[in-house]
Order: structure tokens, then sequence, then C-alpha cells
């Protein structure tokens, strides 16, 4: 929908005998029509120069193994099949494991370096080899939350209470939206891998913030947004012709009754008319070229994360500003080779074709793509058909790469058995903090009041933004 | 206090008297409670500003804060420092006292640096009718109040609503359902003779409807969260429908407020609890919760504790004592340990069965339960007990014959989930910082906050002392329950609380604009036996609620928030309200009471993240998806996309107050969900129906219904285009025209298709107005 259309949307008015009323009238719809005003962020925001503008977050929702994927420790290997030292696990907190002997795991694939950088990198992972120099491992991550559910929302919102707005949410908030088509905050969901673990939407909630912040998914299937596509037989002309006839009586009533929120509801009818065109557009992945398909590996209309990939990048050209895209097969307690064969298999490739892609048309300057789970897994074998890891809030690995971030990089690390974070550990607050950061926000300044309080991203415990990953 | 009392009057400046709790309180504990409050932990300098004592002798300083010299005082000199590591409040708060507030702290502490305690914590005070010059104005107190108020402010009320506007404000207001064309003639007349005595009947006649239980329970189920699933992880379904049942009935047979507290909080503890009672206590069965695979027991004890406790807390007391979880309350007087305490008062709560034995069916299993009966179906069941009881016993066959009957009805009820007592209650503890997994902590007892009015017991205090205690005015907290509550229920029929802040009466709130009448309010609502349905009337009977919502411009600017209530507010239908009306319009309605939860319309795989087990999404297939929008199946991790554009709440935590957003999303929903589209074609089969076989006399039914009034020439024209418009295309495009009228679960009528799907094209257009959706 753009100047095009609007002058066929026209004629096509006059034609119909559709003609406009009073000139207040004719000004509230031509605003509707022409300047959808784009909301433009809170006052003051950004609060410095920005490296990103915009977030690709691939959650690999599950807790993918870090010990399977870039944390290496000989000494695992050393210990495999021996009694976990007590020395780590006495009075953590334990999920599946309560009670169980515990011992040591060891690798279930193989290491090497890899890049001028010579990141570790699994053999899971072969695409992600070949980007050992444009991501920055975090190998120090700690979380709060062990179970699956608390712990997306504490990696989403910050804290495990439900009800909190998301980051994608505040980032909207905060810096206002780049598109008058789509919305700021989309998600995106595949699956793949051992049983899928449940996500709620409350994972892209917006909380307390005003609910058009919240994520909006698209579908795979059937409606990319729900009620996006007209009912049988009515056609594009036929909608048009009836939202304007709902626009000019809602612009009648608010001659009368001078309610500003009539008039956002006549903006809000053009962009619901405007979706109707902009989302299926957007989702249909025909017009990709067949090169750029087979990088990805992804067929139009499999809803395949192959695609989620494809769509993110299409989803930022034209002006989201933070994409989640989950896939949620990495909850491995048993049968971890074979299930990180599956997951690795439909992840690994399109992930490196979605930073290459990002790379050749010069958007990964000022786009930061991160790729993480909600927390890792133990250094202790669970046997639930073959050997597996249980969940694991201690120490897991999580990367970034793109705007603002030093490409080739390792920071921090784990003990000797990749049990807990040692050296300069990150923990989930840091994270946000950081990403905030990136996008030129200073998370201390970014609250919004909520119950008496001035509620944050970050939180009340001190965070702090990871000067040694910047750019 | 007396000396207080003096500040009322004009200072010097000729400004009027600072209020403590109204103008100073909200910026001491917005800018400086965070670290000179009441959190002992955190305090800086030793110094806090709490309290008078403080504030005048504590700290490290001379002055912290001089009465009657504020240039003498720390406090003020220190906002005005220039220094970065002097100035208060330091700059890594971001925070700052802007001039105005520096003005009103300088007045404040010239005028003595009066301290009052927190308004909320006062008993409030049976103000008397407050006189107003314009007599002929008010109907009731409450009209004293507010047209006192405004005189001072030189302000006048609104005109009176049209009739037909008040009716419908009345209808959406009490009922959640519109007026119907009957209703508006009855009304119009009667009101014309004596607009007073026709608001009073249609008031009287409309709180005897079973439909204001309905409109009350949508409400109150955000506040307890209510929903149909367990809410984390696998989120399956669990037994709880007859719970909404029971707040439906309470609110349509007025139960006393402190009785509909005791049943919930406590009725299994009272003395031979019925049915219902245990019913009510489902109450404390409707938190989230899981059986997550690898969950740690101690860990989600907590969890359920702090979510108990932040749920009673926000429903009766207005408090955020959720905020005391790991600290103590950093604005309120909430300690950690009241955190505790109040949590231990529901350590007896027997749920812990689902840890071991919760399954990953639907439902899922919650134990303890009890299955219910519908009334009838219970009256059958008692006769068949007395026949049994008395059999002759040689009558072995008959016997048994009966006692099949017997098993068979007293299986057919609904499983519900109530609250069993356990004989000995879990040890409760502080956790300290809220960690879990420190059993460092003291052990605690049940017991209500330590500055608020104790319970005097012996023995542990249990679940039913805590009831009796929040509805007691003497010995409890009762003032404080009534104020909430009564600021809610004038938030409801009014826009706006007395107090703004629905959610929080604490330090961080915002005061009531007018706190004689919330005073007020509050005792007449507990002077009547807490009377609710006393309290709607008195409300929607006022001057006040009869105000225009049309606001000019001059009002718009000295009150934009409509603080001061000299108009009545205008606001979009809440979502099941929204439903409901287009079903009651086309005339698609089913008005059933109660009942398991229906499941409508849904896009088809919107339950696809759902696991453990994976959903399948079944919509009713009859009637029932036509019932009104508080039964739909409550999916708390996938509400219902109609509801959830809406805003209404998933129902994790309690929602007082609902955001009210305006966006694209909800657009194409009312737009393009087949439950409107099928309730447009239903719709223009009544008015092809009803009306004279005219285009202009099928308009004006169409408006009478939908509107109560009949369309402006414009509205006449504009749609009139449309209809030519929908028409020409529908008849080039048969076609289309039948894949339109046949889209729901209803076959359309025996009409003239192309004229069928141009009628539900204008339809669509009517259910999509502003004015449709929204309450004047």
């Amino acid at each position: 929908m753009n100047a095009a259309n609007f002058i066929n949307r026209r004629t096509f008015l006059q034609n119909t005998g559709l003609s406009f009323g009073s000139a207040a009238l004719l000004s509230q719809l031509a605003r509707a029509e022409g300047l959808i005003e784009k909301y433009p962020g809170l006052s003051g925001f950004p609060h410095h120069v920005p490296k990103a503008k915009r977030v690709i977050f691939l959650c690999m929702a599950g807790g993918p193994s870090h010990l399977e994927t870039f944390d290496y420790k000989p000494q695992l290997d050393k210990l495999n099949g021996q009694a976990m030292p007590e020395s780590f696990t006495k009075g953590q907190p334990i999920a599946q494991l309560q009670g169980k002997a515990l011992k040591v795991q060891g690798h279930l694939t193989s290491f090497k370096q890899y890049g001028s950088s010579g990141q570790y990198i699994s053999d899971f992972l072969p695409y992600h080899q070949k980007m050992a120099d444009d991501i920055t491992v975090i190998r120090s991550m700690v979380t709060e939350q062990i179970n699956h559910d608390p712990a997306h929302t504490f990696m989403n919102t910050g804290t495990a209470i439900s009800g909190r707005p998301s980051m994608g949410s505040w980032i909207n908030y905060g810096l206002g939206s780049e598109s008058e088509n789509l919305p700021g905050f989309v998600v995106l969901t595949s699956v793949g891998g051992r049983n899928p673990q449940p996500i709620a939407s409350r994972q892209w909630g917006s909380g307390f913030l005003p609910s058009r912040f919240q994520g909006v998914e698209f579908n795979s299937t059937g409606d990319p947004v729900h009620y996006v596509t007209n009912p049988e037989g009515v056609d594009r002309q036929h909608q048009n012709a009836l939202i304007k006839t709902i626009q000019k009586l809602d612009a009648q009533r608010n001659d009368l009754v001078d309610d500003p929120e009539i008039a956002t509801r006549i903006r809000a009818y053009e962009m619901a008319f405007r979706m109707q065109a902009s989302v299926p557009e957007l989702t249909d992945l025909s017009g990709e070229s067949q090169k750029t398909l087979a990088m990805y590996g992804a067929k139009p209309g499999d809803g395949s994360y192959a695609s989620n990939c494809l769509l993110a990048r299409r989803l930022i050209e034209k002006g989201t500003r933070f994409v989640q895209l989950y896939h949620r097969g990495w909850d491995h307690h048993g049968g971890l080779e074979k299930y990180m064969g599956i997951c690795s298999k439909l992840t690994d490739q399109p992930t490196w074709a979605l930073l290459t892609d990002l790379k050749q048309r010069g958007l990964l300057e000022d786009t930061l793509v991160v790729w993480g789970g909600e927390f890792g897994r133990t250094p202790m074998f669970q046997g639930k058909g073959g050997a597996g890891r249980d969940h694991h809030i201690k120490g897991f690995s999580m990367w970034m790469a793109g705007g603002g971030v030093k490409p080739g990089l390792s920071h921090g690390g784990t003990d000797e058995l990749g049990y807990n974070a040692v050296q300069d550990v990150v923990h989930v607050r840091d994270f946000h903090a950081t990403l905030l950061h990136l996008l030129g926000i200073d998370h201390h300044r970014f609250s919004k009041k909520f119950q008496g309080l001035d509620m944050r991203l970050t939180g009340v415990e001190p965070a702090k933004v990871i000067k040694q990953i910047l750019a | 206090m007396k000396a207080f009392a003096f500040t009322f009057l004009l200072t010097v400046a000729g400004h009027a008297a600072v209020d403590f709790n109204r103008d100073i309180r909200p910026i001491l504990s917005d800018k400086c409670f965070h670290c000179h409050g009441p959190d002992e932990e955190t305090r800086e300098a030793e110094l806090r500003l709490d309290t008078y004592e403080g504030a005048t002798e504590g700290g490290e300083f001379k002055v912290p804060i001089e009465p009657g010299k504020p240039d003498e005082s720390e406090v003020i000199t220190r906002i005005l420092e220039e220094d970065p590591d002097e100035i208060m409040p330091p700059p890594k708060t971001h925070k700052k006292v802007s001039a105005k507030e520096l003005k009103l702290l300088k007045q404040w502490i010239q005028e003595g640096a009066k301290y009052d305690e927190p308004w909320t914590y006062k008993n409030p005070v049976k103000h008397p009718d407050p006189t107003v010059r314009t007599e002929d104005w008010p109907v009731n107190f409450v009209d004293r109040f507010i047209l006192s108020r405004l005189e001072k402010e030189a302000i006048p009320p609104s005109p009176d609503a049209d009739p037909v506007t008040l009716l419908r404000r009345l209808h959406f207001d009490l009922t959640g359902l519109p007026p119907t064309p009957a209703d508006r003639d009855r009304f119009e007349e009667s009101f014309e003779s004596n607009p007073q005595a026709a608001i009073e009947s249609e008031v009287d006649r409309l709180l005897t409807s079973p439909h204001f239980g309905e409109r009350l329970a949508v409400y109150w189920l955000d506040l307890v969260r209510y929903a149909d699933t367990v809410g984390y992880h696998g989120d399956q379904d669990h037994n709880i429908s007859p719970y909404r049942d029971y707040v439906i009935r309470a609110f349509n047979e007025n139960m006393p407020f402190d009785r509909f507290t005791r049943e919930q909080l406590a009725g299994d503890l009272l003395p031979d609890p019925t049915q219902q009672q245990l019913v009510a206590t489902g109450y404390n069965r409707l938190l989230q919760t899981t059986h997550e695979g690898g969950l740690q027991e101690a860990e989600y004890r907590a969890i359920y504790q702090a979510d108990r406790v932040r749920n009673v807390s926000a429903v009766w007391m207005g408090a955020t004592v959720g905020c005391a979880q790991c600290h103590d309350h950093k604005y309120d007087p909430y300690t950690a340990k009241d955190f505790h305490t109040l949590g231990a008062f529901f350590a007896d709560i027997d749920d812990e069965a689902h840890f071991q034995n919760g399954t990953n069916s639907l439902p899922t299993r919650r134990e303890p339960e009890i299955r219910v009966l519908t009334e009838a179906r219970q009256a059958e069941l008692d006769s068949l007990t007395r026949q049994i009881a008395a059999l002759p016993p040689d009558k072995l066959g008959e016997r048994k014959k009966l006692e099949a009957q017997r098993k068979k009805i007293a299986a057919s009820g609904r499983p519900t989930m109530i609250t069993r007592a356990l004989a000995k209650p879990r040890v409760s503890r502080v956790f300290p910082r809220g960690n879990w997994l420190d059993e460092s902590g003291q052990i605690v007892q049940p017991a209500v906050p330590h500055f608020l009015p104790q319970i005097k017991k012996e023995e542990r205090q249990t679940r039913l002392d805590l009831a009796n205690w929040l509805t007691d005015l003497k010995n409890g907290t009762g003032g404080l329950t009534s104020r909430v509550m009564s600021n809610r229920l004038f938030y409801l029929f009014f826009g706006t609380g007395l107090s703004r802040s629905l959610g929080d009466f604490g330090g961080q709130g915002q005061p009531p604009s007018n706190p004689e009448l919330l005073d007020r309010l509050a005792v007449e609502f507990y002077e009547s036996n807490w009377d609710i349905k006393k309290m709607v009337k008195t409300l929607v009977t006022s001057r006040a609620y009869r105000q225009s919502s049309l606001v000019t411009s001059n009002l718009r600017e000295r009150d934009p928030y409509n603080e001061l209530f000299a108009r009545q507010a205008r606001f979009r239908l809440p979502a099941e309200i929204i439903r409901d009306n287009a079903l009651a319009v086309s005339g698609l309605l089913v008005t059933d009471l109660g009942g398991s939860s229906v499941k409508p319309y849904q896009p088809n795989g919107y339950y696809r993240h759902l696991n453990f087990p994976p959903r399948k999404y079944r919509q009713d297939t009859d009637r029932r998806i036509y019932r009104r929008s508080l039964y739909i199946h409550w999916q708390r991790q996938f509400l219902h996309p109609m509801l959830k554009a809406f805003d209404a709440p998933s129902r994790e935590e309690c929602t007082a107050e609902r955001p009210k957003s305006n966006t694209p999303v909800a657009a194409l929903n009312l737009l393009n969900d087949p439950t409107f589209v099928e309730a447009a074609r239903v719709f223009a089969e009544r008015i092809l129906k009803e009306a004279k076989p005219e285009n202009l006399a099928r308009l004006h039914h169409a408006f009478e219904l939908a509107l109560n009034r009949l369309p402006s020439d414009v509205e006449r024209d504009t749609l009139g285009q449309l209809l030519t418009y929908a028409k020409n295309d529908f008849k080039k495009n048969p076609k289309s025209a039948s894949s339109l009228i046949n889209i729901g679960q209803t076959k359309p009528e025996n009409f003239d298709h192309i004229t069928l799907a141009t009628w539900t094209t204008v339809s669509r257009a009517i259910l999509n107005l502003s004015e449709t959706t929204t309450r004047n």
C-alpha cells in the first residue's frame, strides 16, 4: 500500500459515488489515509547514538546445551561417567535430577577452534563454524529460573512474575516505530526436535505498557495475522467501501462529540486496512530468488525456521524493530545427540544464511542478532532415552552479532566442568542492559510507573552494560 | 491535630494550605523514600523522611527539616545544590524535584512540616452533606460532595444527558446489554413526566435482572484472576467454573460484601459449610499452578504463597504487599515479615497433591474438588436419598435401583476446586531476600501487618480470622476494604475512581480527588451492612451520573482526567460487552445463566504452542457459541483473540483496571472475525424480517436496534451509498453474496441472496461504529 494504491482508492471512491461531506471530515480522513502518524517514541530517546536500530532475537527455546555448542571443557571428558563432585552441586537448585545420583557426562560431540578468532564451536554446528569471526559468544550467562516457563518469562521481561512487558515491547515503547504498515514487534515460531516445550503468549506481552506495543504473532498457516483476511465473499474493494463508510460515520460522530479516541480509531481502521495488504505481501516468499531460498534452505509457506529467518529479514527491511523467532525443540533431557542433530540441522544453516544475507545487504551494521535459549544444560548426565542433560542456570552460552558488537570474540567463561560461570559473569539483567545500550538507551533512565513503582526491564538489582563486547 | 486543622485556611501567600497526604507525601515518596523511607536495610545516612521524628531529628544531619524554616532545612538546600555529589535526589536516580514541587515543599515546611498518617489507614469519616449554592441540582449526597467541590472551582456540572444516552448507559453499566426499542419507548415516556422516578424504576428493574450479576462478575473475576486453565507450563484446564457461577449468584442475590469475603477466603472454616460456601473457597485455588517436570516443590510453595499474598492484598486492601517479598516495602509500612505472616494464613491450604499427581490431561488433576449439581438435580438427589432411607430393609431390588439412580445423578455434577484445611499447616518462614533456598529465616505464624489493628487470639489465627478482620471496622481493616471497594464501584459507573489508583492505595498511589466523598461512600457501604446493590443504586441514580459525557474544550483543559466529575465518562465498552452487544442486537444472544465454559469460533491453530498435552481447540457446535462472553473458556496462555484484542486480561494477576486500547488488531477483529460477520448477517435477517420492505424503513429499524435512535441525514446518505455499492457488487458477483451469507454456524434464512448480502454489509458497518462500541 503506497502512493499508487491511494490514487486508485480515490478514483474508486469517485466512481462509486462515495463522496466526502464536510471539510472537517475531509481533513480527518485525509489524515487517516495519508499520514498515519508513526509513534515517535519517548521524548529524549534514544539517549545516545545507537549502534543498532533493530533486533532479531533467535530464541532457541527449551535450553540448548552450552556443552554441545560453544563451551568446550576437556576436564568434562576426563571425568566422564564419574560422580559429579559435590562441591559443585551442594545446595544448588536442581530440576529433574532432584534426588538422583549425579554423574559427569562428557561432551557428546567434538570441538575445534575456528576462524582467526579461534573460537571453539562444536561439530553440531558446521555453519556456525563459518561464522566464528562474526559472532561474539558470551560463555558466562546466568539466569535465575530453572523451569522453562518462568525462565522464558525471566529472559523476556527480567522477572518471573507474570504481567510485565517483554523486551520487544519495551524497545518499541522507547524508540517508536519505523513502519506505518507493520507492527514494530513480531513473533515467529517454528518446531522440530524433542517434544517442543509450550510457549505462552505472555512471552511477547506488553504487560503494563499500552497494548499497541505487544508482539504480534505471524502464523505460518492460515491467516498470517488473525483476521487479516477479508470474510469470504468480500474483496478488497468491497472491504475498502465498508471501511471508508465506517470512517466517515465515525468522523461524523466526532464532529458531534469531539473525542480524540475517535480520531485514533479512524487511523486504526486505516492501518488495519493497510495491514490487510501489507502482511500477506510480506509473508509471501515466492518473490525471493531461488538463490536466496536455497541459501536459507527455505520453501515458501513451509513455516520452517529457515522460512522464518528469511521472513525476519523482510520484516526488518520494512521497519519492524524487534523480531523474535522461536525454535522450540531444544529440551534435551535424553537422546541429546539425536535431537541436537535434528535441531542443529534445522537451524544452523538458516542462521548462517540470515547473517550472511544481512551482511550482503549492509543491514548487519545496524541490526543486532542474538542467539540463545532460556538457560543451558547440566554437566551431569540425565538419561531419558539415551544420554541427555537437565536444565542448568548457573552457566550457559549465548551469542550476539551485528550492530555495535565486536565480531569474533569470546566473552567470559565457566569453570572446568562448565557448571558455574566464573569469569566475567553476565546475568540476564546485564544482557538486557547491553541490548538497550546498543539501541541507544540508558537502562537506568528507561522506566515506566506501575503500581507506584518505576518499573524497568533491568529491574531493581544492579545491572551493567558488558563494555568488553562493544565495538 | 488541632494545629493541622488551621492549615486548611488560606496561607499568607494566598495559596490554599498544603495537605500532607495530598500534596507532600507523593513527592517525598517518589523522590526520597527509596533511600530515606521505611526500608531500614537500604536507608542511607540513617535518615528517614517518612516520619516527623525522622525528618526533624534523625540521621547524620542537624536539621533535615526545620519546621517553619524552609531555608534552614537541609532537605531544601540539598535539592537546590548544584554539586552533583551533594544534590538530592542524586543524579543516578534520574529523579528531579520540579519547581512546583519545591514550592510545595517549602510552603509545607513554612507551615510547620506537619505529617499526617497515610489517608489509607485512617478510618473513614462520615462527613456530613456539604452545603451547596445550586440547591436544585443534587439528588443525593454524592452530588452534594461533587457539586460543592465544583462550586469551589467555579466549574458548573455538565447538563443532563438525553434520555436515550442515559438509558443505554444504565443498561451497559448494570447488565452489559443494550436496551431494546421497547425499553426505550417505555423509558422515554416515563422520563418525560418524571425523570428521576423513571431512572429509579429502570435501575430497580435492572438490579433485579440476572444479567446484573453477570456484569459485576466480569469485574470481580478480573480482580481474583479467575481462569479455566492452570497458567504455567502446559496450561491445562482445571475445574473451577462453579466458582464463577457462585460469584454471579452472589451479586444477583445481593450477598453482603463481608459475607462474600468470608465465604471465598474461608467458607470451609464456617460451621457446617453449605456446598455453595465450599464452592466459594475456589477463590484460594484460582492462582496459577504447575506440575512441570523438574519443578522444585519448595520453590513453588514460595511462589504460590507470594501469589496469594499479592492477590488478597490487592483485592481487599488495595495494597502492593507483594513488593515486600524480598525487602521491606519501599514506600508503605509493610515489612518483609508482614509479607510472610500474611502468607502464613494460607499455609493450611491442602493443594500440594498436584506436584505428584498433576496429569497432562484435560482437565488436569487439582484435588481437592467437589462435584456441584444444578439446583434441580440437587433436589432430585435429595429426594432419592430420602426415598432410600425410607425403604424397608427387605426391598433390596428397589434399593439397588434407587441407589444406581442416585449414583448417576451424583456423578453428573460439575467438579470444582475447593479449599480444604490441613490439620497441620505447613511451616512458614521469612525467606531472606525472598530466597526460598535460604532456610535460615525466622519461623512465623499467621498475623496481619504489624502497623494495623491486630487480631487478638491465643491460638493460631486462621483464614476465617483474616476474612473477618478484612471487613471488621473496629478491630480490623474494614474501613480500608470499604474504601477500596467503594472506589472501584465508583470507577465502574464514572469511568475513573475517586482515587485513580484502583490497585494501589499506598504512598505511591494517587490520593483521592474528593477524599470526603470517598470516605462517606465507604461509611455508607459498611453501615448498610455491605449492601452492594444499594451502593450501586446510590451511584447510578445520582445527578452526577446523569451528566452528559460531552466535554467542552475549557473543561478538558481545566480537568483533563475528569477528577472533579463535572462530566460523565465516555469509553470503549469492555471486550465481553462488545461481543455480547453484537449478539444481542442481531438477536443471536443466548442468555442462559452459568454452567461450563463455552468455546465460540477461534482461529485454527491458535493453540499450537500449547503442549502437555498438545491442544486442539474443540469449538462448540451448538447454541452455546452465542452465550455471553464471560462464559468463554479462559485460556491463560492464549486468551481468546477477540477478548485479548479488546484488552481483557490473561488473569495471571489481579487486574483492577483494564487498559482501553484502540488498535488495528481490534479493528481487524471487529471487521473480519466470523462472530461479528455472522452477527451482521443475522442482524440483516432481523432487519429484513421486522421492517417494512423499503430501504429507509430498514435503515431506521437497524439504527433503532443498534443505537436506539434514528439515523441523521448524512448517516442515511452515507449508508445509502454503501448499500448501492454493495448491491451492485453482489449483483455482479452473486457467488460472493452466497459466500458471505453462509459464514457462521447458523444457516441463512430464506431471503434473496443479493439483498441479504447487501444488508449484511450495511450491518457490518453499523456493528463497527464507534458509537456502537462506546459507552457514552
